[in-house]
C-alpha cells in the first residue's frame, strides 16, 4: 500500500495518477474518517474498516493533513483531527511507501 | 546539544522524540511536561504517560518557569536520599512542548504578557537548562497552517511561538519535522 499525505489542493490525486496509474485509489481518507466518527465508530473500528477495504489489489490511500493549526474550538473537530493523525501514523507504519505532496511535488518519506 | 522536533497535532512527534531520547544511551532521562493539568487535558496527559511507560523517564512537571527544573529536582532528591546527583554529562532532557510553555508564560492571571518578554524569558530558561544536561530534545508544534485569522491575543501568541521556533531551529544541532510518525531531517 502507498500512502500519500499533504495539505489541501497540493496535487495529491494528480501525483497518485501519474506515479501509480494502475492502482486503486482511496481518496479523501480524512473525510471518510469524519463520516465514520459521525456514525459513532471508534478509532479501532475505523482502522479495521480501512484495512478491509484495501485487502485486495494495489491501493493508494490519499489523505489531507489536518494537524498543522491551532486547536479547533469544536470538540468534534478536535477529535477528528486527532483520530485522523493517529490513523495516518498507523497506516504509514503498514505502508510500503509514504509520500508527502507539496506544490504538486511528491517527497518520498518512506 | 539541542535537537528540535517539530510537527502538527497527532503527527507522532512525541513518540519520535521519546525514541530519540531512548536511543541516546544516556542513563538519566528526564521528561519535562508543560501541559497544565485540567479536566480537558486529562485524557491527553494520560495517553502521553502511557506512551512513556517503561521507557525509564523521570517526569518533571513545570507548566512555566522551566529554568533549573533538573537542578531543583536533583537537589531535592540528594537532600532526601543522600544519593549523589548524576553528572551533567549523563543527563538527557525532553521538553514537551513549546506550544503549552508559550501559552502558560503568555496568558497568566488573566493578563497577556508581551511577546518580547516571553521570547526572552523562554530562551534564557532553555539556555540555562541546556547547561544542566548533555542533551536537550525540544518538541514544538506546527500550528501555523490553518489559514484562519485569529483575534489579537492569539495572533500575538502565534508570532511568539513562530519566532521561538525559528530561534530554536537556529540554535539546534538537528531539526526534524515529523509527518505521520516519520521524522524528516530538515
Amino acid at each position: 500500500m502507498v500512502l500519500i499525505v499533504g495539505g489541501s489542493y497540493q496535487g495529491k490525486i494528480e501525483f497518485a495518477k501519474e506515479y501509480f496509474p494502475g492502482s486503486f485509489v482511496f481518496d479523501k481518507l480524512h473525510l471518510f474518517i469524519k463520516q465514520c466518527l459521525e456514525e459513532d465508530k471508534s478509532e479501532a473500528q475505523i482502522l479495521e474498516e480501512i484495512r478491509k477495504r484495501i485487502q485486495t489489489g494495489d491501493w493508494v490511500i490519499i489523505s489531507d493533513e489536518l494537524g498543522n493549526g491551532i486547536v479547533p474550538m469544536d470538540e468534534g473537530d478536535v477529535r477528528w483531527r486527532e483520530v485522523t493523525g493517529r490513523i495516518l501514523i498507523e497506516l504509514a507504519r503498514e505502508a510500503d511507501r509514504v509520500y508527502r505532496v507539496i506544490l504538486g511535488m511528491g517527497q518520498r518519506i518512506k | 546539544m539541542i535537537t528540535l522536533v517539530y510537527g502538527g497535532s497527532s503527527s507522532g512527534k512525541s513518540e519520535f522524540a521519546e525514541n530519540l531520547v531512548c536511543k541516546s544511551g544516556c542513563a538519566n532521562k528526564y521528561y519535562l511536561a508543560t501541559m497544565k493539568p485540567t479536566p480537558d487535558t486529562a485524557e491527553r496527559i494520560k495517553r502521553h504517560k502511557n506512551l512513556r511507560e517503561g521507557k525509564g523517564f523521570f517526569t518533571l512537571e513545570y507548566e512555566r518557569d522551566i529554568v533549573k527544573a533538573v537542578y531543583e529536582v536533583e537537589k531535592n532528591k540528594q537532600e532526601r536520599t543522600g544519593i549523589k546527583a548524576p553528572s551533567q554529562s549523563d543527563r538527557i532532557l525532553l521538553l514537551e512542548c513549546m506550544s503549552n510553555l508559550v501559552a502558560n508564560e503568555m496568558f497568566r492571571e488573566g493578563k497577556i504578557m508581551p511577546k518580547e518578554y516571553c521570547e526572552k524569558k523562554i530562551i534564557s530558561d532553555i539556555m540555562t537548562l541546556k547547561d544542566e544536561v548533555s542533551s536537550l530534545v525540544i518538541v514544538s508544534n506546527n500550528v501555523f497552517e490553518d489559514g484562519v485569522s485569529y483575534a489579537a491575543g492569539t495572533k500575538e501568541y502565534l508570532r511568539c511561538l513562530g519566532g521561538l521556533n525559528r530561534t530554536l531551529a537556529e540554535m539546534a544541532d538537528k531539526v526534524y519535522e515529523v509527518v505521520v510518525g516519520i521524522g524528516i531531517k530538515l
